[in-house]
């Protein structure tokens, strides 16, 4: 069971303050560290435990510039044999063209699968589809939202996916095939810093990106502006002391009759 | 650094001294003998036992055969981490630490924010003539509660007129922990940023807040040529030269809690007495269990980042008890570690627990 599994590198933001480019093209993270894109953390881990017991290759495959290498390393503490980098020095935001770079890309370098994994989203830009564009480029079947893999059969792999509603749905399908992993899948192991130099020594593989566009579209997609949505009205801020501030919230919960 | 495979743990008797000054065994599922046969016979060790040490290093220090069963620990440890096989939390602050440089996974960018609530601007290390760096541990820069010791002491050495810089957000974890915790390294990537900004700035002594960040420095960071103190040290000289004057009487019985890595580890015991003492009105107390044989608040080793499985009375706790059974109001301590762990319980018998840094602004 030959796996290529899609990492991708993404910046840690959630306790950032971001600040917007003054030309709004762009966020500063010029200060903000990064890491392996959460969601493609679980998609490695998951196809690290099913080859270890079914056999078979991982392939880690980024999009990015060199930096991204560091998840490549990553992946390959993790249990992948392989990293290749689909090297781009612009960052590609459009998942069309991701899914177009990585169709190309798997196709022209003839990387071996049955099941290419990918997290069901990317921390970052949350489009959530590139997996299932990327399905449909290659007529492959294609399942969302994966939480569970309960079977491989000789050419059918049986999962579970996550509904709306906390409803689960159990479905086979078809191998060759395309998986999107939702994380909380397993439980990811720690790398240690001692794994990763290890890894540093496996080679990887550096591709030019523009290979694999082969003249077709470039972005369909382009990030415009970035802003932060409007400051909205209607917030008072309690002024003095702390029991006037009290009295003065009390009166006003009174008068809305929140508290009677 | 220390080596390491620094274990002889062939060489264990099994006389038990371990076992005997160990604040985990005989309450915990753990026990560190226990621990060493498996070592010595490299039986399988249950995943969670070796998690439950706080590193509070009581059994080296009693060991007669100088086994340093903590190094064991580490080793333990160690393997685990190189195996992925850790707990969910200790893996959740090791990951953070990577990424963030420090535990909580808080902002680098943020490190140095504690200094804006200052009333005065303290310089950045390359700025100062002295080279004197301020060093603060992840939990000051961050935590809420410990925020207020890097601005107490940098209030104090200010008043004092002792000059000293800091390196905002270009610190980073100091590793005592992370190396505790078995990533070795992890710990190696932390002391070599925090020694290449100690050597383009010139540091020429480091202050630092927290016992566990000094005792790394000093201990493990191999030969820097810095000398490394902890910030009781300084202001303990400080109040003895005069140039820190504690004058405002404080009507209060405080006991003082010989920290882990300050009191046994690197045998500081007097300067934060000798603090204590210089204040007026003040009853100063002495648990039965000090000095060398202190009872661990158990927040060290990567304590603070592992949840134990099973209830059990914890040394802070006990730690309340025998400061009330003393007659003490106050209980002061040095280590923002200590601070956190005796705050609980002392919040629910009635009694404070204060950093020094704390009691001292209160009487200048």
């Amino acid at each position: 069971m030959d796996i290529i599994v899609l990492t991708k590198r993404v910046p840690v933001t959630q306790e950032e303050e971001l600040k917007v480019a003054p030309d709004g093209r762009s966020v500063d993270l010029s200060r903000v560290p990064f890491r392996m894109n959460d969601w493609d953390n679980y998609a490695v881990e998951e196809a690290v435990r099913l080859c270890e017991k079914q056999g078979g290759v991982i392939t880690g495959v980024s999009i990015g510039d060199m930096e991204s290498d560091e998840v490549l390393r990553r992946a390959i503490a993790m249990g992948a044999k392989d990293g290749c980098l689909i090297e781009s020095q612009t960052v590609v935001h459009d998942p069309f063209t991701r899914a177009l770079l990585l169709k190309g890309f798997i196709e022209k370098e003839n990387i071996p699968f049955n099941m290419i994994f990918g997290g069901v989203q990317a921390e970052d830009d949350q489009f959530g589809v590139t997996c299932g564009i990327l399905a449909a480029m290659l007529g492959l079947p294609f399942a969302s939202m994966v939480i569970g893999i309960d079977d491989i059969q000789k050419d059918t792999v049986i999962l579970r996916r996550e509904l709306e509603g906390g409803i689960q749905e159990r479905i086979s399908i078809k191998t060759p095939c395309v998986l999107s992993i939702q994380s909380g899948i397993n439980e990811p192991r720690y790398v240690s810093i001692m794994g990763i130099r290890k890894a540093s020594k496996v080679e990887r593989r550096y591709f030019k990106a523009e290979k694999y566009l082969d003249g077709g579209a470039g972005s369909l997609i382009d990030v415009t502006r970035w802003f932060y949505p409007p400051k909205k009205e209607g917030a008072v801020i309690l002024q003095g002391e702390l029991d006037d501030a009290c009295k003065q919230l009390i009166g006003i919960l009174k008068e809305k009759g929140v508290l009677q | 650094m220390q080596e390491q495979a620094a274990s002889r743990v062939l060489v264990c008797i099994q006389c038990g001294k371990c076992t005997g000054g160990c604040p985990e065994s005989g309450r915990t599922p753990f026990n560190i003998r226990m621990l060493v046969r498996k070592r010595q016979f490299k039986y399988a060790i249950e995943e969670a036992l070796p998690w439950y040490c706080t590193a509070c290093n009581a059994c080296t220090l009693r060991c007669p055969r100088d086994v340093k069963p903590s190094e064991i620990i580490i080793e333990i440890r160690s393997s685990m981490v190189e195996e992925g096989n850790i707990p969910v939390t200790i893996q959740k602050a090791l990951e953070s630490t990577f990424v963030q440089k420090n535990p909580w996974g808080k902002p680098r960018s943020k490190r140095g924010d504690w200094a804006e609530k200052l009333g005065f601007k303290v310089p950045h290390i390359s700025e100062t003539e002295h080279k004197r760096l301020l060093f603060s541990c992840c939990i000051h820069a961050y935590d809420p509660r410990c925020m207020v010791i890097p601005v107490n002491v940098a209030t104090l050495l200010n008043k004092a007129g002792y000059e000293f810089g800091i390196l905002g957000e270009e610190e980073c974890c100091c590793g005592n922990e992370i190396r505790r915790i078995g990533e070795v390294g992890l710990f190696e990537e932390l002391m070599e940023e925090n020694i290449a900004n100690f050597k383009e700035y010139g540091v020429q002594e480091i202050i630092a807040l927290s016992p566990h960040c000094m005792n790394t420095m000093k201990n493990e960071y191999g030969d820097m040529g810095i000398k490394v103190v902890h910030y009781t040290e300084v202001l303990s000289d400080l109040i003895k030269e005069g140039a820190l004057k504690t004058e405002k009487p404080l009507e209060s019985g405080i006991i003082y809690h010989d920290p882990c890595f300050l009191g046994k580890q690197n045998k500081v015991f007097e300067p934060p007495r000798e603090i204590l003492k210089s204040l007026k009105n003040v009853n100063v107390h002495e648990f039965v269990r000090s000095r060398d044989i202190s009872l661990c608040c158990e927040g060290g080793g990567g304590r603070m980042f592992f949840d134990v499985e099973v209830p059990y009375q914890r040394n802070g706790e006990i730690r309340v008890t025998d400061a009330q059974k003393a007659g003490a109001d106050t209980i002061a301590t040095a280590c923002p570690f200590c601070l956190m762990n005796l705050e609980d319980p002392a919040k629910e018998k009635g009694i404070f627990v204060k950093d020094i840094s704390e009691i001292l602004m209160e009487v200048i």
